[in-house]
């Protein structure tokens, strides 16, 4: 009885409590307090579940499994495998994949950056800059090596539907007119729209434009970082320098992320475009894998 | 990421073991290992057209099935694999060998000619075997008899592995019915006391 007692306001609960006896008057009607005693009971849950909704977010942390239980490999073994499935392929399509699993809560700030590889993975990207026309930044985008340049072009060109780029950025003297245009529909979707908090509008375009053409996009999604860091020609040695390089530029990015924000690499694994996942050990050769040398090419 | 065990299973049984043995598992003769009657094998290179009609779907499941087995096995000897769009052109395997073909491959070779094949480098000899209507493992065993590839059987582990994971599914075959009936079940009792709520609501609007 407490718990329907407890609901009231006090100054009631003690006029109740006074009375008590007078509401179980008699056994005759005993299904009576049992429904009585039913509702309170189930509004009572009802008003527990709002108070707790709030409170109720689930695990604040991801959860991480027991890496003992994973089977890991040295990078050539890996390597060796992936290799096997990818037997057939155009060698410039098929690109080595690394997940690298973040040790990190559920809310709070995720990984998005930009990386140079020390080998450059793919072939060439094309890269659009918005920019006006007729400045020296359209000269320098230009001379970088960037595809499109210009305002009016661009959108037109957009509009039309020619997209024949796979990166766009904007200066910041044009992210009006740009913003004016409403290409937000026809980029958005494809992920093309600069916007500030992507490091897509930006000053200096020349420095962006070079980066960007020998760079990768990563971020984190669900505490996974996925980048493609090799083509499938690679020697176990160019890999291995392109995984360090990522693994570093990531830890570099989680330290700068915010003080109280902890951010650790828990596992890296090693897939490739239609190969399987397979968890790295952190060694570069076991004893049973092949010479490095026969690991490259087709 | 997925679940540990789930991702530790599908790469155990989809994976590895069936990459480690079944047809095409097998070392083919290197330099160091080769006799005179088998040169080492240097290349192998397959063309085949796009879809399985006009005798090509050997020589898919053959790239399917057997070439990455070969791939793990000999990482060092280059695969290349070319897709046509001419259904009725070649299906073809081209096997390069170093200095001069085996006699089993030149007694064995098909009259057909692969453009697509590379040509073959002053120090090597192709030979080229018409794989059309053949299955695929019937073109392994010419792929073998050519090149005395040495067959590596499934060791006493990977046997008991396998045998493991027939188990396993035999036994998710049977608790896949178990739990379909109990499902059912449930569902039925649910209905039946859908329906008697339907009955006790009519009798009160009597």
């Amino acid at each position: 009885m407490a718990s329907y007692s407890s609901l009231l306001p006090t100054a009631a609960r003690g006029i109740l409590s006074s009375c008590r006896p007078a509401l179980h008057p008699s056994p005759m009607a005993t299904f009576l307090p049992g429904l009585q005693q039913v509702r309170a009971a189930s509004q009572a849950r009802k008003k527990d579940q709002k108070t707790t909704a709030k409170k109720k977010k689930g695990p604040r942390e991801f959860k991480q499994k027991d890496l003992k239980d994973m089977q890991q490999y040295a990078l050539c073994d890996a390597m060796r495998y992936l290799r096997a499935f990818e037997v057939g392929r155009e060698p410039t399509a098929a690109k080595y994949e690394v997940h690298v699993r973040l040790k990190t809560r559920r809310d709070g700030p995720v990984i998005r950056n930009m990386l140079r590889f020390p080998h450059s993975v793919q072939t060439e990207s094309r890269i659009c800059v918005v920019c006006p026309p007729g400045t020296r930044h359209e000269k320098e985008a230009r001379a970088a090596g960037a595809v499109l340049v210009g305002e009016q072009e661009v959108f037109d060109a957009v509009k039309a539907g020619k997209i024949e780029f796979d990166r766009c950025l904007c200066h910041p003297d044009s992210l009006e007119a740009l913003n004016k245009a409403g290409l937000g529909r026809i980029l958005g979707p494809r992920g093309l729209m600069p916007s500030a908090k992507t490091g897509t509008v930006v000053e200096d375009i020349a420095v962006r434009v070079e980066m960007l053409r020998g760079g990768t996009v990563y971020r984190e999604r669900d505490a996974v970082i996925r980048v493609p860091i090799g083509q499938l020609g690679f020697t176990p040695e160019q890999l291995r320098d392109n995984l360090r390089a990522t693994i570093d530029q990531i830890k570099k990015d989680a330290a700068g992320l915010n003080d109280r924000i902890t951010k650790e690499v828990y596992e890296v694994v090693l897939s490739s475009t239609n190969g399987p996942g397979f968890s790295l050990n952190g060694e570069f050769k076991s004893d049973e894998s092949p010479d490095s040398a026969v690991l490259q090419g087709v | 990421m997925v679940n540990l065990f789930k991702r530790m299973r599908k790469l155990k049984t989809v994976s590895l073991l069936n990459i480690q043995i079944g047809a095409g598992a097998a070392t083919f003769p290197t330099a160091s290992s080769a006799t005179k009657e088998f040169p080492a094998i240097t290349r192998l290179h397959l063309t085949y057209a796009r879809k399985i009609y006009g005798g090509h779907q050997g020589a898919r499941h053959f790239w399917r099935n057997c070439l990455p087995r070969l791939k793990y096995y000999n990482p060092a000897v280059p695969m290349t694999v070319r897709q046509t769009d001419q259904q009725d052109g070649p299906a073809a395997l081209t096997i390069y060998f170093s200095e001069r073909a085996s006699n089993a491959a030149t007694l064995l070779a098909g009259k057909v000619t692969d453009e697509h094949a590379p040509k073959p480098s002053s120090a090597e000899t192709s030979v080229v075997l018409d794989i059309k209507d053949l299955d695929h493992k019937d073109i392994w065993t010419k792929v073998k008899n050519m090149t005395g590839a040495q067959e590596i059987p499934a060791s006493a582990e990977q046997q008991a592995e396998l045998q493991k994971l027939e188990q396993m599914r035999q036994q998710g075959d049977k608790d896949r019915v178990r739990i379909a009936a109990i499902r059912q079940a449930k569902a039925d009792q649910e209905r039946m006391l859908q329906e008697a709520r339907g009955e006790v609501e009519k009798l009160k609007q009597l």
